[in-house]
C-alpha cells in the first residue's frame, strides 16, 4: 500500500460550508468499500501538519473516481475547500467498511455530514430505506432516492422534510427493519443504537474520533469496546473500525 | 562507496535512521508501505510490565506545525509484546529496540530482565509526560536519573539507551547523570509538555488536559538540546524531534547526533524514514563524505 498523488476532478460547495470533492485513483476506486475512509494531506506544507480522515461518499469503479463530502470544521478543511485543481496526496482506502448483508430489510440512518458514507451502503443493498437528518439545509437526497425505496428527510428548522430529529422518524418504522446502518453525531447515533437495541434490530455504526496516523500505529483514536464479561478495552477507530457492531461500542456518558 | 553504518553504544546499525517510539506501533502497519529491513532500527511503542489501556480520548490535538498527544502508554505489556509482536519484527533484518516505562525502579528492572537479549537494545523511557506515576518523574532530577539508569543497567543484557525529557531546566546535567550511571547512549528529545483549548467549548482539547508536543514545531528545541548534550557527553546520541526531511536529519547529525529517529512525520508520510535515508546518501555523495563521521558534529560553531 502507498499514498497516492491523485488528480483533483472537482471540489465544490454543495451546501453552506459543505463541500464535495472528487479525485481520480483507479486503485482506490477498485479497492474501496462502503464505509471506508481516505486520509488526505490538505497541502504540501507543514501547517496543517496532519492528514484529515474523511469517509468515502461515492465510488465509481468504472471511471476510477472517488468522492468525499466534508464540512469546514477547522483550518484543515478550510484549506482543503480552497483547492480548485491540481493534485492531492491521499492514503486509502483505510479502515473497515460496513458489512453488506443481502436478503434483509435495511435502513441507513445519517445525520448531517454523517449521511455521506451511507450512500455507497444504500447503493449496494437491494432493499434499503434512508433516514437523513439535517440541521437546516439538505444535500444529496436525490442520490439516496435513486438507490432506496423510501427516503425520510428531517430538518431541525422544518425547512425541508419533517421538522425535528431523524430518530423520531426511525422510531415509527423500526419494526420493519432487520439491519440499520448509521453514521452521524454521537447523540444521534446513541439514540439510533438504543432504538435498535430495544427492537432487536442489528445495527452497525461508524465512529468518529480524532485521528493521527490513520493506520493503527499511533493509538490516538481510542474507542471503548465492550467485553463479554462486562469489562471494556480500547480499540482503534481507524484500523479496527471505523465501523463497529453497535453491540460492541460503549458510549461515554 | 558510502558507508552509513553507525555504532550506537554497542548497537550496530546499517544506517542512522530509526523510528521513534510511540509513532510506529510494533511496525506491522508500516510494513505495508515498505520493507522494514531498510531501516536503521525499529523502536517499538513504550512497554510496561502489565498491559495498559491508556488515557481517555481525545488523545490528539493538532497545533501549529505539530501535535499534542496524551495516549498514556497504551500497550499490551512486555510479555504479550515478546509473544505476539516481536516475532513479526524478527522477520526483518533490522534491530529492534524496546522502549520501557514503569511506575517504580523495580518495574523497569524486571522488564529489562524479561526482555533479556531478545531485543537488540532497550530504551529507558523516563520522559513520558502522559502518565501519572513514573515516566517523566524519573527523568527530571539528576539523582533519580542516575539511580534508575544504574539499577536498570545491571539487569540489561543489551545496550541501554536513556531517553531524555526536554521538560527540564538543564538537559546537560541530566545527560551527564545518565552517562555517569552507565548509559550506553542517549536519545533526545521526548515530547514537550503542552496544552490546547477549544475556544468554543472552553474545554481543553485533550481529555487528559495536557499532552506531549511533537512534530516540526519542536525541532529547533531538539536541535539545540542535541547540540548542548553532544558537547558535554562522550556516549552516542540519537537525535529526534520534528524530523520531517533528510535536511532535518542532517541538521541533527551536524549538531552532534550519531543517529536520528523519525516520529510524528510517519503519520504524514509513511515512507518518510526511507526517503530520509536516500536523502542523506545524496547529501553525502554531493559533499564527498564517505562516512557519517565526516560530518557528524561538524557544525561550524563559534
Amino acid at each position: 500500500m502507498k499514498n497516492e498523488i491523485c488528480e483533483l476532478i472537482y471540489n465544490r460547495e454543495i451546501a453552506k460550508s459543505t463541500f464535495e470533492m472528487a479525485f481520480r485513483s483507479e486503485n482506490m476506486a477498485a479497492a474501496a468499500l462502503p464505509g471506508q475512509f481516505v486520509h488526505l494531506k490538505v497541502n504540501e506544507g507543514l501547517y496543517p501538519l496532519l492528514r484529515r480522515p474523511i469517509s468515502i461518499h461515492r465510488i465509481d469503479k468504472s471511471s476510477g473516481v472517488v468522492a468525499i463530502i466534508y464540512h469546514i470544521m477547522g483550518q484543515g478543511t478550510e484549506e482543503l475547500s480552497k483547492k480548485q485543481s491540481g493534485y492531492i496526496d491521499v492514503m486509502g482506502p483505510l479502515g473497515n467498511g460496513f458489512p453488506i448483508i443481502e436478503g434483509k430489510k435495511c435502513a441507513v440512518v445519517g445525520g448531517g455530514i454523517g449521511t455521506a458514507p451511507l450512500l455507497e451502503v444504500a447503493k449496494n443493498l437491494s432493499d434499503c430505506d434512508a433516514y437523513l437528518g439535517f440541521r437546516n439545509c439538505t444535500y444529496k437526497v436525490e442520490e439516496f432516492e435513486k438507490s432506496c425505496n423510501k427516503v425520510y428527510v428531517t430538518t431541525e428548522d422544518g425547512s425541508v422534510g419533517y421538522k425535528g430529529y431523524i430518530t423520531e422518524q426511525l422510531e415509527k418504522y423500526i419494526s420493519e427493519y432487520d439491519i440499520v446502518y448509521t453514521c452521524g453525531p454521537k447523540v444521534m447515533m446513541k439514540k439510533v443504537v438504543d432504538i435498535c437495541a430495544s427492537n432487536n434490530v442489528e445495527c452497525y455504526i461508524s465512529i468518529e474520533e480524532r485521528m493521527g496516523c490513520g493506520i493503527g500505529a499511533c493509538l490516538v483514536c481510542a474507542c471503548k469496546i465492550k467485553e463479554e464479561n462486562g469489562d471494556w478495552h480500547y480499540k482503534k477507530a481507524c484500523k479496527d473500525g471505523p465501523v463497529f457492531n453497535a453491540k460492541e461500542v460503549l458510549f461515554d456518558a | 562507496m558510502l558507508n552509513l553504518e553507525v555504532n550506537i553504544g554497542g548497537l550496530r546499525l546499517k544506517n542512522p535512521v530509526m523510528t521513534a517510539s510511540g509513532t510506529y506501533g510494533f511496525g506491522k502497519e508500516y510494513s505495508e508501505y515498505y520493507d522494514l529491513s531498510q531501516l536503521g532500527a525499529v523502536v517499538v511503542k513504550g512497554l510496561t510490565l502489565k498491559p495498559r489501556e491508556g488515557n481517555k480520548a481525545p488523545r490528539i490535538a493538532e497545533t501549529p506545525a505539530g501535535m499534542l498527544n496524551s495516549v498514556g502508554l497504551q500497550n499490551p505489556g512486555v510479555e504479550a509484546f515478546l509473544e505476539h509482536e516481536l516475532p513479526f519484527l524478527r522477520k526483518y533484518n533490522t534491530p529492534v529496540i524496546a522502549n520501557i516505562a514503569g511506575n517504580t525502579v523495580e518495574e523497569y528492572c524486571q522488564m529489562a530482565e524479561k526482555l533479556g537479549s531478545q531485543v537488540d537494545a532497550i530504551e529507558l523511557n523516563i520522559s513520558c509526560p502522559n502518565v501519572k506515576e513514573g515516566g517523566v518523574a524519573f527523568g527530571t532530577k539528576c539523582d533519580s536519573v542516575y539511580n534508575i539508569t544504574k539499577n536498570v543497567k545491571q539487569f540489561c543484557k543489551v545496550p541501554l539507551i536513556v531517553k531524555l525529557s526536554p521538560n527540564v531546566t538543564d538537559i546537560v546535567e541530566i545527560a551527564l547523570s545518565a552517562e555517569e550511571a552507565g548509559a550506553d547512549s542517549l536519545s533526545l528529545i521526548n515530547t514537550l509538555l503542552g496544552m490546547a483549548i477549544d475556544i468554543n467549548s472552553r474545554k481543553p482539547i485533550l481529555a487528559n488536559v495536557v499532552g506531549g508536543l511533537s512534530g516540526p514545531a519542536v525541532k529547533p528545541v531538539a536541535v539545540r538540546m542535541v547540540y548542548q548534550v553532544a558537547k558535554a557527553v562522550n556516549i552516542p546520541i540519537i537525535g529526534m524531534g520534528g524530523i520531517s526531511s533528510w535536511q532535518d536529519a542532517v541538521e541533527f547529525i551536524l549538531a552532534g547526533a550519531d543517529a536520528v529517529a523519525v516520529g510524528t512525520y510517519n503519520f504524514v508520510n509513511p515512507a518518510a524514514p526511507i526517503e530520509i535515508i536516500e536523502g542523506i546518501k545524496k547529501y553525502m555523495d554531493k559533499n564527498c563524505y564517505k562516512n557519517l563521521s565526516d560530518f557528524k558534529g561538524k557544525i561550524q560553531a563559534c
